[in-house]
């Protein structure tokens, strides 16, 4: 029986009067790739921001590895294995590729300020292990030719993959990853997928929001469908894709479905 | 500490309170309206402020004034001091106009970070301010007094003067009027809209420049007509004038609710009443250090003020 | 192009930089490092300023400009704080130097490191609360610390009051006493100082907290998405600033002898401010040089003295308009490097 790394149990969220969500529970299980998908405002990037920490559910559980995190700080629970990329890409555009990794990596070492200041012998091994941990991540994604280019002047492929290195870098259990393939020609999106089930491979899961129906099913295990905050279908693929009330829903992205 | 003068002046006090809340309004207005659609504090709508008393000071120089005539009967009175409120409100006005052009449009426009914002605000608020100060030699300027301050009648401890009554009729009238431009004008739409949501706006059709112009157009004004009332009241004003009432209806804006026009009035009123009465209580010295601590309070403890919108986190 | 030309300097520069070796740098340290210890005694003409002495130029602004300008720019430029009343710091080290120096035996070695502490510790007081709000409400929560500081300043009689305090006592090294007459040793006292803050700060910006700063600076939300505890490093940020700005206010009262509330105004919070706008927000070298130029200027050209204040609003606004990363921009990592 697989473990579950992150799961939510009856999510509610709502901002004013809006109900974002609406009671989901989902999960994501040890070394699957799971995504999230529903029409566009479905609240899938709202459980990103939920789960991450930037904002409170008003009621419900979302459990990482077995631990409630709810209340935390973002930074703390992407330090205890929950990372995530964003929708419209986010990345400290004047610094390099290499430092925007290498900060994320930054974030599981332990050493502080005062030591940074004095060259403690933790430090050094911590500034050490990051450097080591961020190269080795580019050549992993395949960025090692650009590390020393500054990151907003990367090609816009370069810079989606960046920001799962960046991500990565953080070691996470769970990798979210918001709409990856935004923007991506076929033959990138097919690169995509490789490289998503390489992370997966690599002992990570992930979960996934995408548009793309095709990159969806070549590559996920499982597939949670919201609408209008709700969840509202849960399967394998093959299963999602025949599922009229999904069908419904999209009325008519179907297309993008074979 | 000594509780006695808040309590048998409460009235006069109270009274104080409400039109010094008055004034603020009109200024703290400026800073909520801005702020609804830029999400930005305009620093420089201090010295907006601070411009319309100068333009009051030098309309009753022009006219002749020189403080020793006796007051101006009735009528005579509201012809010179209307003029004096529209002159006021259009050099405010128009100082807005510029002021959003020059410093903070084409930051807008090139998305500029927030910092670089707000860096260019202080900047603008302070070349203000020196260059009134150059101009007026540091010295206080004062206001001729054309109006009869004997009180008319007297409630409790509460001297009921003609000029008290003045900014408060005025300052209704005011917010009459300005509730027909925001609620019922196509104009006010607009405002409303952008301050919503800048981008739908935009896809709605709304032309964006021209509502925040036009909002930063109606802040001057109400800064103006607000520096008019002020000069009546106070009678002499100086070039920094601007920054202490700045923060005080910054403070109204923050805790009625930042972005909330009837939040900002609100807050200048319960502003208003509370510097009064801890004055009394504390002495005026503290009077800044108070604010401020208000401030601080509302920010760490209920951030949305009393009638506002959460302070938005950013759309992630 | 003025600009374009320093830009080739800086980059010829760089390449030179890269090409020598350890021992060529050492040498190139040494002597620049030597060179402004040596400034005092130059005599020229040309560099003269018109009302005071460049010696005392020197002192006030120059090198307290730009030791503050660096303490501020961690604050601001690194980490992007804007934080309006840094002079409370300032006013605090000073304040203390004065009251301990005054009302107690202890030597102003002594008296340094506590005023450093007790304005981090205010750094950490106004931190702590300031620091979870959004970048404008923090801006004035900053502007009114600074003003009360000076406010308590003026009402306050047990500190001197309006009136302020005189005869603070300046520091006594190996026997050898600071007087007022002789600015030269405050001088590089200054320089001694500001050239430890400098290591420590360039310690600091070429490992993890500078990296942190930085992404706070670039975009804190996602910093924090990123596992950076951004409210410590922020935190830090401002104690830091704290430090600095108190080293500053302890040295500079000690030779000045006697303040008062009014020198520590909003005015100059601005001035520094400019001086990092102007300079190069985040850039170390360039902060220096930013708060050497809006510091020298002024004094070499009288007339624009009193209007010191309206050309520095001015160059706010449109330095943020035309080169809203300063004059001299944060390095250009393929060029120079981390090296310097």
């Amino acid at each position: 029986m697989a473990r579950i790394l992150l799961e939510t149990k009856n999510l509610t969220v709502k901002f004013g009067g809006v109900t974002a969500l609406n009671e989901v529970s989902l999960q994501v299980n040890e070394g699957e790739i799971a995504a999230l998908i529903g029409p566009n405002g479905a609240g899938k990037t709202t459980v990103f921001n939920i789960v991450t920490g930037y904002y409170k559910p008003n009621s419900g559980e979302i459990n990482l590895d077995g631990e409630s995190i709810i209340g935390l700080r973002p930074s703390i629970i992407a330090r205890s294995g929950l990372a995530r990329t964003f929708q419209n890409i986010r990345l400290f555009g004047d610094m390099t590729t290499l430092e925007n990794v290498t900060t994320a990596a930054d974030g599981l070492n332990k050493s502080g300020l005062i030591g940074s200041l004095f060259g403690s012998p933790r430090s050094r091994r911590d500034e050490k292990q990051s450097a080591d941990k961020a190269s080795e991540l580019l050549k992993f994604i395949g960025l090692s030719h650009c590390a020393h280019q500054v990151s907003k002047n990367l090609s816009y492929g370069d810079q989606r993959r960046l920001e799962i290195a960046r991500a990565l870098a953080l070691d996470p259990k769970v990798l979210l990853l918001d709409e990856p393939a935004a923007g991506f020609n076929p033959r990138e999106k097919v690169e995509l997928g490789e490289l998503i089930k390489k992370i997966r491979d690599s002992g990570k899961s992930v979960l996934l929001i995408e548009h793309d129906m095709s990159l969806v099913m070549k590559v996920s295990d499982r597939v949670t469908v919201l609408d209008f905050g709700k969840k509202i279908a849960e399967g394998k693929p093959s299963e999602i894709q025949s599922n009229q009330r999904v069908i419904d829903a999209y009325l008519g992205v179907d297309e993008d479905a074979s | 500490m000594d509780f006695s003068i808040l309590f048998s002046e409460f009235a006069d006090l109270t009274l104080n309170g409400v039109v010094v809340g008055a004034i603020y309004a009109l200024v703290s207005l400026g800073y909520t309206l801005v702020y609804g659609v830029l999400r930005l504090i305009n620093f420089a709508h201090s010295e907006i402020f601070m411009m319309g008393t100068m333009t009051c000071v030098f309309v009753t120089s022009i006219l002749g004034f020189t403080g020793y005539e006796d007051p101006l009967p009735i009528w005579h009175f509201f012809l010179v001091f209307t003029l004096i409120v529209i002159s006021a409100a259009i050099v405010s006005g128009g100082a807005a106009v510029i002021l959003e052009i020059v410093a903070y449009r084409r930051l807008r426009v090139i998305g500029a970070s927030r910092l670089s914002s707000l860096i260019s605000a202080i900047g603008a608020s302070f070349f203000l301010s020196e260059v009134f100060r150059l101009l007026t030699g540091n010295k206080n300027l004062d206001f001729p007094r054309m109006i009869n301050k004997e009180p008319i009648f007297q409630f409790s401890s509460a001297y009921v003067t003609q000029d008290k009554i003045l900014v408060l009729v005025g300052a209704v009238v005011i917010f009459f009027i300005l509730n027909r431009v925001i609620n019922h004008t196509k104009l006010g739409l607009g405002i409303r809209a952008v301050s919503q949501d800048e981008r739908t706006s935009v896809l709605m059709g709304v032309n964006v420049n021209r509502v925040i112009s036009y909002t930063f157009l109606i802040g001057g004004i109400l800064a103006g007509s607000g520096s008019a009332f002020y000069m009546v009241f106070y009678e002499t004003t100086r070039f920094n004038v601007g920054f202490l009432i700045g923060i005080s209806a910054f403070t109204a804006a923050v805790l009625g609710g930042i972005g909330n026009v009837r939040g900002a009035l609100l807050g200048s009123f319960v502003l208003g009443l509370f510097q009064q009465y801890t004055a009394a209580v504390l002495g005026y010295n503290w009077r800044d250090v108070i604010t401020f601590a208000v401030l601080v309070l509302v920010l760490l403890i209920k951030p949305t003020g009393l009638l506002g919108e959460a302070l938005q986190k950013a759309r992630m | 192009m003025a600009t374009k030309k320093r830009f080739n300097l800086r980059d010829a520069f760089g390449d030179k930089w890269e090409k020598s070796n350890r021992i060529q740098r050492v040498v190139f340290r040494v002597i620049v490092i030597a060179l402004f210890y040596a400034l005092p005694f130059l005599n020229n003409p040309i560099i003269d300023t018109p009302e005071t002495s460049f010696r005392s130029i020197l002192f006030y602004p120059l090198i307290m400009f730009s030791l503050m300008a660096v303490g501020l720019n961690v604050v601001v430029g690194k980490s992007g704080i804007l934080d309006l009343g840094y002079v409370a710091f300032f006013a605090i080290g000073a304040y203390t130097q004065a009251m301990l120096g005054l009302k107690t035996s202890l030597t102003f070695w002594e008296i340094l490191p506590l005023a450093m502490g007790f304005a981090m510790f205010a750094g950490l007081i106004l931190g702590l609360p300031a620091l979870r709000l959004r970048g404008d409400y923090l801006a004035i929560i900053t502007l009114g610390f600074g003003e009360i500081v000076r406010i308590i300043a003026v009402n306050t009689s047990a500190i001197g009051g309006a009136g302020g305090l005189t005869g603070i006592p300046g520091p006594v090294l190996f026997g050898y006493e600071f007087t007022v007459v002789d600015i030269r040793p405050y001088y590089w006292l200054t320089l001694t100082i500001l050239l430890l803050i400098i290591w420590g700060v360039l310690r600091l910006t070429h490992r993890k907290p500078g990296r942190a700063w930085e992404a706070i600076r670039e975009d804190e939300d996602v910093a924090e998405f990123m596992g950076v505890s951004t409210l410590k490093y922020k935190l830090w940020a401002f104690i830091i600033g704290g430090a600095v700005g108190g080293a500053a206010g302890a040295v500079f009262a000690s030779q000045i002898g006697s303040i008062q509330p009014d020198m520590f105004s909003l005015n100059l919070s601005i001035m520094i401010l400019a001086c990092v706008v102007f300079g190069g927000m985040g850039n170390i070298w360039g902060v220096i040089f930013g708060a050497v130029l809006l510091g020298y200027i002024p004094e070499k050209l009288r007339f624009l003295s009193d209007t010191r204040i309206i050309f520095f609003g001015l160059l706010m606004v449109v330095m943020m308009n035309i080169r809203p990363n300063g004059l001299v921009p944060r390095k250009k990592r393929e060029k120079i490097g981390d090296k310097l």
